[in-house]
């Protein structure tokens, strides 16, 4: 009458068992999520919104076709301090979690050459569109999905632009890409303290895509900007793939490398903007973004075995928009202030919806300044905030049930010389 | 440009201001909580009635790591914020946590894994009259009143707890309740409020894992006959709810279920006898009650099946005839298979216990935790949170060593799966449990 099957447990008869643990494709994604659009803090003044207000040097960014109507030369560098804050709770539980408290800074620098009042206006800018941080840690329910992802695209673009009429002008940017990932997640497989193993995922890859813009405006100021961001699909080549596991898995598990394709999806835009007053500008923007290139994200890891398999994992993306309506008022020679605000609507369908981007759609309103030091030197701040719309989700891949919550925090400036 | 000072300075300050206020992280309010606010279900003394399963019983063992990862024991934490109190459960002590002694794995060889077994800091006191060991006891009161091996047709009879009987209860009892005490008694008079009872696996396990072969010698293999099932459920649970008490009752999983039962296959074995033999044997002989034959994919082996008998002489069959079980002339002892015809009878018998079963809890009113339903999805592979868990034997993450009990992580799906019956029953608030902070089988 001893407890049921001790006698027979402690028989250490031989168990023919293959053994074999699948690893789900760990998840990498540059997109909504990450785009936090701060390479002008002029336009980040108004959420976004200006592509046809700002002349500048930005306009390497917004529309190369605006560049060749600058009429001298500058160089501005700009800084922000992304503050993304996400929060989640699985469905049913009383706990929230919340990621790590962390700043990415994501930077610009733009510069213009070539003669004063010409027709024409070259410009390099260098700038990151896509990119975040984001830190969930080892202790919370996502954790086999993911526990922190860091990631950078650095766009690298020489630009020219030219003036077709005194109205009209076009230009066009060759972008280089660099892109920079590192991501970890827990594996279910158990140390002898009970913890989890580990899988490290990092590496570096590039790309190529273009930029091309038109600007138009009439005399009484009313400007119509037109630009197009081709998609970049950046090849992660050799990154390295590390695994933390117990010994008598470590063979199952070789420290390896792995190829990876991230495509960052093209976009067009139409801006435009018209005087209210002498002093007062509105500027509305429409950004038609392609993120339906997103279909999956597969890997392939160079050394197989039976539990590390190459991996495809369908991610169904579907195009998205985005509108923004942004204010800039002339205060008197030395200050502009401004103010904006704006809607995005999500590409990422709820089943998809994983805990490096926890998307939704999205709110922001902004403010933002530009203070005339001098007739050379300009300071310009701005401060987004920014909304991603609570939604409960259960994952496509995970399993994991429960309602993520984004708030995103994001001051920028920047400084620009002018000659 | 003096003005244009005043301006920015006011307007950088207003900059700074916005900068400090939004700086907290987002929060859920009121999410999806049930509003229903204070619930019915009086929470403050909880009781978990039950076997191993309730006792935290894993990797062929009782021991302190898996006591406090008994589902009850996950149950109870959860409880506390909708009005549960204390819950006290017969863990060992730290110098003596490894219990019963238990078993872990050594490594894998071949891809197969290897176990051994932990023989330190035991709890054991003594041997009983017949040889087996005897617990440290623990006569402080107690809620976790599970104790692996108990039966529910056993809960009736005084002295299953006594040095002869069952010495997971005996450790529970002080020496003038040995001989005296049933478990019937000993769980009913505890004064709880609330309770779970998951018992009558046993009633049928015992005897699946004997093969479906009752050893007239031990009790533990007997099949419960199910109309003494019906007459000895309805009493406990009738003194279990008596004054209007709530608890939530679990059905007896399916033997197919489990890697116990799913691991060791027929092609498995035929496969190994190939290759040992090379090719000369390639067949399994069963004893079946309808008499010699052939094993099938259909017939299930124990997970602890003696494989390194297979082809020897002798064992069980003509002394003189070699290759035990690998011919027609010297199969394999009935216990050591549950042929396609035991397995249809125990899957027949387990519906007949579990029909009584939900109809006990309708007509009680209690919360049905259908863990055979479960396990049965179970089966199939599902992936919770990220892992996939499924009834394949270590990597399945729900079953510990044993291939019968839970591991922490099985442990706590398996307490979602009563936290969920018991909200859905009584429109109650208990919030659910986040299974990734627990472990499923470690590797060494």
């Amino acid at each position: 009458m001893s407890a049921l099957y001790i006698q027979a447990l402690t028989n250490n008869a031989m168990k023919r068992i293959l053994f074999s643990i699948l690893l789900a494709g760990p998840s990498l994604l540059f997109g909504q999520g990450s785009q936090v659009n701060t390479q002008g803090i002029k336009a980040l003044g108004m959420s976004g919104a200006g592509s046809a207000l700002f002349v500048d040097e930005s306009s390497i960014f917004y529309n190369p076709g605006a560049l060749s109507k600058m009429e001298g030369n500058a160089v501005s560098v700009g800084g922000s301090a992304v503050m993304y804050r996400s929060a989640f709770r699985e469905t049913g539980s009383a706990d929230t979690y919340h990621t790590k408290f962390q700043i990415s800074p994501p930077f610009s620098l733009f510069t213009t050459f070539g003669p004063k009042e010409s027709w024409w206006k070259a410009g390099l800018g260098v700038y990151t569109p896509f990119g975040g941080a984001v830190d969930w840690g080892t202790e919370w329910p996502g954790r086999y999905e993911l526990n922190s992802l860091q990631l950078r695209a650095i766009y690298i673009q020489p630009t020219l632009s030219f003036k077709l009429t005194d109205q009209f002008s076009v230009g066009g940017g060759f972008v280089y890409n660099i892109g920079l990932v590192d991501l970890s997640r827990s594996l279910p497989v158990f140390f002898a303290d009970g913890s989890p193993g580990q899988a490290q995922l990092s590496g570096t890859g590039t790309g190529m895509g273009f930029n091309l813009g038109a600007h138009y405006h009439l005399d009484n100021e009313v400007a119509i900007s037109l630009s197009y961001r081709s998609k970049v699909v950046t090849k992660l080549k050799d990154g390295d793939a590390k695994f933390t596991v117990p010994t008598s898995v470590a063979a199952s598990f070789p420290n390896t490398t792995f190829d990876a394709e991230l495509p960052l999806p093209a976009s067009f835009n139409l801006g435009i903007s018209f005087p209210l007053s002498p002093k007062v500008d509105i500027a509305v923007d429409g950004t038609f973004i392609g993120y339906d290139v997103y279909k999956s994200l597969d890997f392939d890891y160079k050394d197989n075995t039976p539990v590390l398999q190459d991996t495809h994992q369908p991610k169904k993306y579907e195009n998205a928009f985005s509108g923004k309506i942004g204010i800039n008022y002339k205060t008197g020679d030395h200050l502009a202030l401004r103010a904006g605000g704006g809607y995005v609507y999500t590409p990422v369908n709820g089943p998809y919806v994983s805990p490096e981007t926890p998307d939704n759609n999205r709110i922001m309103g902004s403010a933002g300044f530009t203070y005339n030091i001098s007739d050379k030197w300009d300071i310009t701040g701005a401060y987004v905030f920014q909304r991603i719309q609570a939604r409960t989700v259960t994952s496509a891949t995970s399993g994991l049930r429960g309602a993520y919550k984004t708030n995103i925090h994001a001051p920028g400036l920047s400084l620009t010389y002018k000659w | 440009m003096k003005k244009s000072n005043t301006e920015i300075s006011f307007f950088l300050s207003l900059f700074v201001s916005i900068l400090s206020v939004s700086s907290c992280a987002p929060d859920f309010d009121d999410f999806d909580q049930n509003s229903s606010g204070q619930s019915q279900v009086d929470f403050s003394k909880y009781i978990a009635v039950g076997n191993s399963l309730t006792a935290g019983f894993a990797d062929g063992g009782l021991y302190l790591e898996g006591q406090q990862a008994a589902f009850p024991n996950i149950i109870a934490a959860q409880l506390k914020s909708v009005g549960g109190g204390e819950f006290m459960s017969p863990f060992f002590a730290e110098e003596q946590s490894n219990g019963s002694g238990y078993i872990r794995l050594k490594g894998f060889v071949n891809d197969l894994p290897v176990t051994e077994n932990v023989t330190d800091k035991l709890a054991i006191r003594g041997m009983s009259p017949t040889q087996r060991p005897l617990y440290t006891k623990y006569t402080n009161e107690i809620q976790n009143l599970g104790v692996p091996g108990m039966r529910l047709d056993m809960a009736f009879v005084a002295g299953v707890g006594s040095v002869y009987g069952n010495s997971y209860f005996e450790r529970l009892l002080t020496d003038d309740k040995t001989e005296t005490e049933t478990y019937f008694n000993f769980a009913t008079t505890k004064g709880h409020t609330f309770f779970s009872f998951w018992l009558g696996n046993n009633d049928v396990l015992g005897y699946a894992t004997n093969g479906a072969y009752h050893d007239p010698n031990d009790p533990t293999t007997a099949l419960t006959e199910a109309g003494l099932f019906a007459n000895l459920y309805t009493n406990f649970i009738e003194a279990l709810t008596a004054g209007e008490r709530k608890g939530v009752v679990a059905t007896i999983p399916d033997v197919t279920v489990v890697p116990y039962f799913n691991t060791v296959t027929t092609a498995r074995l035929e496969a190994g006898v190939s290759a040992a033999t090379q090719g000369q044997f390639s067949k399994i002989y069963i004893t079946t009650s309808n008499g010699v034959r052939m094993a099938t994919d259909e017939d299930l082996f124990p997970l602890t099946f003696p494989a390194d008998t297979l082809g020897k002489a002798v064992i069980f069959g003509n002394p003189a005839t070699a290759g035990y079980g690998l011919i027609e002339q010297n199969p394999l002892h009935d216990k050591f298979v549950l042929d396609r015809d035991e397995v249809m009878e125990i899957t027949t018998h387990i519906e007949t216990l579990n029909n009584t079963i939900k109809s006990v809890a309708e007509n009680k009113e209690l919360a049905l935790a259908d863990a055979h339903d479960y396990l049965h999805l179970v089966k199939n592979g599902l992936t919770l949170s990220g892992i996939d868990i499924s009834a394949s034997y270590i990597t399945g993450n729900v079953f510990s060593l044993d291939g019968i009990h839970l591991t922490p992580m099985g442990n706590a799906i398996m307490a979602n799966l009563f936290i969920d019956a018991i909200n859905l029953k009584y429109s109650t608030n208990i919030p659910r449990v986040d299974i990734t902070k627990y472990r499923a089988v470690i590797l060494p």
